[in-house]
């Protein structure tokens, strides 16, 4: 009888035990106090750099970090890090917060767009918006390599002479938005395509390798460019706005862990349109999952450890 | 073949990645069973004592099993804000029902007779519940285990929807992807193994624990 008891206080104590630990579990980090939530979008660039930025706070700190991923948009992402359901977000685009969390108009320059969000997010969300990886992903215009060298296509107003027979193959959104949508391109650049095609984005890469399309408007980081051995177009005229990723921390957690400070600022510059393009390669065609990608990343500059 | 190939690449390039997000998506689910158990069953034991109470019992939990998994993340998401203990607590509600519902006919079907010898031979009645009516409902409780397992198997996936990670993770971003069939499978197959692992498993137990086998059920009901 002793011993039946012994058995039963044991089960007691571990099932007690589970229930307070309730807030996290273990083997699962949940949220415990030292550890620092990354929210992600569902896009490899965004997982990648949020991998990059856990890896690296794991490797140098004795902190935890946890991935949130598969944020469907900026706004969401924004509204997590406002909330405290995330400590940072991995990749904020100038271009997509201005309009986006900031309601205010885009604006074309680079540095003034970058000066203005980080003025406005200190002042209205109390977060700090660190300064560029070093890479953007925004619209390009876009055309084979081989059609690049034949007609001698760098910018996109090289195309002007051709414009009317070629078929450019577009995101649905795009066609139709106001301000940097299909028409505004019309009266900045004066000239238009002798066909447009809304289509899904994921599908202009293929369509224009294909011979489909003549031009699409792709994103400038998709690994597929490398791939298929695409050529994104200037922007001579500045129509786009600016798309320079940056990580979004808020300012308490960035109290809190003065070496997460530290860890962001050393990716300012670091991650490079080269590098980040080839690592979306390695996730979307490759089939590398982003942690993986970014593992190799961080051990090809060995942890910027030097630094 | 070609997908065959893409998914054993996929599998020598991420290995401790996927190895990574089984775990996690076990012991969600896993959490979620657990914590539902220590509720459930004491509820189950509690309602066969009282009949009339079973009939609220049963329709609120069958309430709960009505709602959709991705409607009640996102509600519980409102409360709980995201990651996998959002998700531990859907699991949790999803779990009641088939624990409470086993316990409660486990018990419920336990012989008259030999609760009646039990008393005769002045056993308490927390004697009858550990002595005679637990061992004898166990294997029935156990299939509600089982079945609110599988089920949480198959809940968790969706659990990425929310952050919580786990092999549904993997799936997504398969659909993100430009040709992710071999990636969808990449965490489709080890979400159906570990279902049916977990079904098998908890199936032998449960097999173990039928009071029809006498030898071995006189060292388990000790055990319980």
């Amino acid at each position: 009888m002793f011993h039946k008891q012994k058995k039963y206080l044991i089960i007691v104590l571990v099932v007690s035990l589970l229930v307070l630990n309730g807030c996290s579990l273990p083997g699962l980090g949940g949220s415990s106090k030292n550890t620092i939530k990354i929210g992600t979008l569902n896009t490899s660039e965004s997982m990648t750099v949020a991998y990059i930025i856990k890896q690296l706070i794991e490797h140098k700190t004795d902190y935890k970090a946890e991935i949130i991923g598969n944020m469907g948009s900026s706004i969401v992402q924004h509204q997590a890090l406002e909330q405290g359901e995330v400590d940072i977000t991995a990749t904020r685009y100038t271009g997509t917060d201005l309009p986006g969390a900031l309601n205010m108009d885009p604006v074309t320059d680079p540095d003034k767009a970058l000066k203005i969000v980080q003025r406005e997010f200190d002042k209205r969300f109390d977060q700090t918006w660190f300064d560029p990886y070093g890479f953007e992903n925004s619209y390009a215009f876009t055309v084979t390599g081989d059609l690049a060298e034949e007609k001698n296509l760098e910018k996109v107003s090289d195309i002007e002479e051709y414009a009317s027979d070629l078929r450019l193959g577009v995101d649905n959104a795009w066609l139709n938005r106001a301000g940097d949508g299909y028409q505004g391109f019309i009266e900045t650049y004066g000239f238009e395509f002798g066909k447009a095609y809304p289509m899904q984005i994921g599908l202009v890469y293929k369509a224009v390798e294909s011979g489909e399309m003549d031009v699409v408007l792709a994103y400038t980081t998709d690994g597929r460019i490398e791939e298929f051995d695409l050529v994104n177009l200037e922007d001579d005229k500045q129509f786009f706005p600016p798309y320079d990723a940056s990580p979004v921390a808020s300012n308490d957690i960035l109290k809190k862990f003065p070496e997460v400070r530290d860890i962001l600022e050393l990716l300012e510059g670091k991650i490079e349109q080269e590098a980040m393009r080839r690592m979306n390669y390695e996730a979307d065609v490759k089939m590398k999952e982003p942690a993986v990608v970014a593992k190799e990343f961080l051990q090809e500059h060995n942890y910027f450890d030097n630094e | 073949m070609d997908t065959l190939i893409e998914l054993w690449n996929y599998y020598a390039q991420n290995y401790s990645y996927v190895w990574e997000e089984f775990y996690k998506h076990f012991l969600m689910s896993a959490y979620g069973v657990l914590f539902a158990a220590i509720i459930a069953i004491p509820v189950g034991i509690f309602i066969a004592r009282h009949a009339h109470l079973s009939k609220w019992v049963f329709s609120f939990t069958n309430i709960i099993q009505t709602i959709p998994a991705l409607a009640m993340l996102a509600v519980l998401m409102l409360v709980m804000g995201l990651g996998p203990n959002t998700v531990i607590a859907a699991l949790f509600l999803y779990s009641l029902l088939p624990i409470i519902r086993n316990t409660y006919t486990g018990i419920r079907n336990v012989d008259q007779a030999l609760i009646e010898s039990g008393r005769g031979m002045g056993m308490t009645k927390f004697q009858l519940l550990r002595m005679v009516e637990l061992p004898l409902a166990l294997s029935v409780i156990m299939a509600g285990l089982r079945t609110a397992l599988v089920i949480g198997i198959s809940i968790a996936t969706i659990g990425a929807f929310i952050g919580s990670g786990g092999l549904g993770a993997i799936i997504i971003r398969g659909t993100n992807v430009t040709d992710g069939t071999a990636i969808i499978l990449a965490g489709a197959i080890p979400t159906a193994l570990m279902a049916v692992v977990a079904d098998l498993g908890m199936g032998w137990l449960e097999k173990r624990l039928m009071p029809g086998r006498k030898k071995s059920n006189n060292e388990q009901s000790n055990a319980i």
